[in-house]
């Protein structure tokens, strides 16, 4: 076959050598007595015995193939082969717990090595690759992975010694308030930060005046690292609780929720506002007088076309800020304002990477889920604008 | 009818439009026609109040146009501009139901109307009316454009350059139909182009402008025999308004009754254009024509003294 018909794809092959290169020689994970000593790490053929290493990195070799002559079909299974590894990717932790964990030792742990880290990393990008060249829709790459968590799901029992399950089980109901906590001051910052970004945005365009003032007042909030931001908002709240009652009741002082809140609402304002305030402004002047000319009134112009034509920039806003809104309440834990950060901040003061991943990995998740959601929604919104439908002749 | 009387609009220090007086007949289509910047869509925008005029009087059926509401006039007027302005996140039908929505006609009327109209712009129902305007060739989106300001049957209609950004094969098909809707609807209209050929092709009137100021106005022939000064002349193309005259005569009003002599082999059809029939003789080497009826039947003929004397008052010599 000539290689202009079935040209390499140089990027499954780079991933899935990657892959292997990680998958064989880098360990696969740790077993540690109890929670303080450091673990024991095994490589994949320590952990398995050379039969089960090799049975797991067919797969990864077919992919190899894939990639030398790939057509839409090998697509298919390559797709097939990389959801077939995600699937299986707890199970040889599992293994190796049962295999190498001494039952007379229940504060024993499993930590999970760079190769299951990495495996994953390079698994999801090749997921990414793939689904571009399959030109899957969201919602059918969603369902490739329904089988995946359902996978995952049937493994966990067998992963009870799990490091990072174990500083869960320690933590249940902590957890759980901290994801409430966390969600509440991001959903809480980002909600007013609309509210007020809109009626600041709408002040702008009707007066050039506040218009600067109010882009340079956001821009110099933007530019304070947030911890400082946080510190300086210590002061000026503790007085305020200290002397406002009704405030000091709603559990406002210098540190916790509030001055949390008040800077989150800082950074989100600005790009709540310029996205509103770009949106409003770049609507189509020759739309804005046709719908003028046609005898619509301003409410009415604003109502059913401004707003409209708006809303997909505006969300672009919201998106932006709320995935910010997520990284930055991680660092509100410092000032007492919980949330998941909290075991971030915990976890690293007693040295637990276990307990830093307990925090770190629900907020790639929410951010990763937020992004993809608010995207979808724009998206869905701009469909038929031209924004991203080319127009046809 | 629209009648404006020394209407002046100012923007700060600069006079955009100076004082101009002008009469739009019930049923007749007035071309504004000038160099870009000339107040042309000032005045247009002045008339449905869009903008406000600062000096002058503007009167529609009579009325000053600042007894009406603003909003309540402009649903009563017709507005097309260069870039339609069709709301991008409504479907093809929903744009074209605006206004009659505006006047909360009952849905199934405004559903009637908006067939109507799509039918009668050659917008086949089925194919365009969910469509969305990023949709549609340019061509079609001026349709629709069209469609819409004529949705509420409104007795006046505002054009500004609606057909300013089509290739040239497009805007010939659009002004002909322009032409075609014109002659059954009998709307009052005012045109404003930049590109005069159009304007000789469309109005009963052309308005040249100038700076802010109207420097002549009068039926196509009129303005094409007798230019007010060498700024329309080089406007109607200098040398070429003859031919440009002859471009929008047709046969059929210079043709002779058939002579006793044997009938010309070589033939033109009675609505074709003086240009055309030149074009004939050309082609023929022949200076004379057969004048041929919608049935192929001779009902005339035309000769190259005939259509050079048309060019004056009169026409010339059998
Ligand atoms: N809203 C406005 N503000 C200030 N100047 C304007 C405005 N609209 C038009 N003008 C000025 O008025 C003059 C006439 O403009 P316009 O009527 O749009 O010209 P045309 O349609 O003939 O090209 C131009 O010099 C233009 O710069
Ligand atoms: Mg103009």
């Amino acid at each position: 076959m000539s290689r202009r018909e079935a040209p390499l794809n140089r990027v499954v092959l780079a991933l899935s050598l990657a892959a292997l290169a990680c998958w064989l020689w880098l360990p696969l994970g740790s077993i540690a007595p109890n929670r303080i000593v450091l673990g024991t790490a095994y490589s994949l053929p320590e952990a398995l015995g050379w039969p089960l290493t090799v049975a797991s990195c067919l797969p990864l070799l077919g992919l190899a193939v894939m990639a030398w002559r790939p057509r839409r079909p090998a697509y298919y299974a390559a797709l097939a082969l990389t959801l077939l590894l995600l699937m299986a990717l707890p199970l040889w932790l599992a293994l190796m717990a049962q295999r190498h964990l001494d039952p007379a030792l229940p504060q024993a742990r499993v930590g999970i090595g760079a190769a299951g880290w990495l495996m994953l990393f390079w698994l999801s990008l090749l997921l990414v690759e793939l689904r571009t060249r399959l030109a899957l829709a969201g919602w059918q790459l969603g369902l490739g992975l329904v089988p995946v968590l359902g996978a995952w799901w049937l493994t966990a029992p067998g992963l009870a010694s799990l490091a990072l399950w174990q500083e869960l089980a320690g933590r249940g109901e902590a957890f759980a308030e901290a994801l409430l906590q966390h969600l509440l001051l991001v959903g809480g910052a980002v909600g007013t930060s609309l509210v007020l970004g809109a009626a600041i945005a709408l002040a702008m365009r009707q007066n050039p005046g506040v218009e600067r003032l109010g882009f340079a007042l956001l821009n110099f909030l933007q530019t304070i690292p947030s911890l400082a931001l946080f510190g300086l908002l210590l002061a000026p709240l503790a007085w305020l609780s200290a002397r406002v009652d009704w405030l000091a009741a709603l559990g406002v002082s210098g540190i916790g929720w509030a001055p949390a809140f008040l800077a989150l609402l800082g950074y989100s304002l600005l790009p709540m506002v310029r996205n509103t305030f770009v949106a409003l402004s770049e609507v189509d002047p020759g739309v804005l007088e046709a719908a003028r000319g046609m005898g619509m009134g301003r409410g009415q112009v604003l109502r059913r076309v401004r707003l409209p034509l708006a809303l997909p920039v505006v969300l672009e806003g919201v998106r932006i800020t709320t995935v910010q809104a997520i990284g930055l309440t991680a660092v509100a834990a410092l000032i007492g304002a919980g949330g998941l950060g909290t075991f971030i901040f915990q976890g690293l003061g007693q040295a637990a990477m276990d307990l830093v991943l307990l925090g770190a990995l629900p907020i790639l998740a929410m951010a990763l889920v937020a992004d993809a959601l608010l995207g979808a929604l724009a998206r869905r919104l701009n469909r038929h604008t031209g924004r991203t439908t080319g127009a046809t002749p | 009818m629209i009648e404006l009387k020394s209407v002046t609009k100012r923007f700060g220090d600069e006079t955009a439009v100076d004082a101009i007086s002008l009469t739009v007949e019930r049923g007749e289509l007035c071309a504004l026609v000038g160099t870009s910047g000339c107040g042309k869509s000032t005045t247009l925008r002045m008339i449905n109040r869009l903008i406000e005029h600062d000096g002058g009087e503007i009167h529609i059926e009579g009325r000053p146009i600042r007894e009406f509401d603003g909003r309540l006039l402009r649903r009563r007027i017709g507005y097309a501009i260069q870039s339609t302005g069709l709301f991008p996140h409504w479907t093809v039908a929903r744009n074209i139901g605006l206004v009659p929505g505006l006047l909360k006609w009952p849905a199934a009327r405004v559903a009637e109307r908006v067939e109507e109209l799509m039918v009668m712009l050659g917008l086949p129902v089925e194919a365009f009316a969910d469509k969305y305007p990023a949709q549609l060739s340019g061509g079609q989106a001026q349709r629709v454009g069209v469609a819409r300001a004529l949705a509420a049957d409104p007795d006046i209609l505002l054009m500004d350059e609606p057909f300013g950004a089509l290739d040239p094969i497009t805007r010939q098909g659009l002004q002909a139909e322009l032409r075609d809707l014109q002659a059954r609807l009998q709307k009052t209209i005012v045109f404003v182009t930049h590109d005069m050929d159009e304007a000789l092709a469309l109005a009963d009137r052309l308005v040249v402008m100038n700076a802010g100021r109207i420097v002549q106005q009068g039926g196509p022939l009129e303005l094409l025999r007798a230019p007010a000064d060498d700024f329309v002349a080089s406007l109607l193309g200098g040398d070429d308004r003859g031919l440009k005259a002859a471009a929008i005569t047709r046969v059929g009003e210079r043709m002779l009754p058939l002579a006793t002599r044997p009938v010309p082999s070589a033939r033109v059809p009675r609505e074709a254009t003086l240009h055309q029939a030149l074009a004939v003789m050309f082609r023929e080497h022949v200076e004379r024509l057969a004048v041929m009826d919608g049935d192929e039947r001779p009902v005339g003929e035309i000769s190259l003294r005939r259509i050079v004397g048309a060019g004056r008052e009169g026409g010339g010599e059998p």
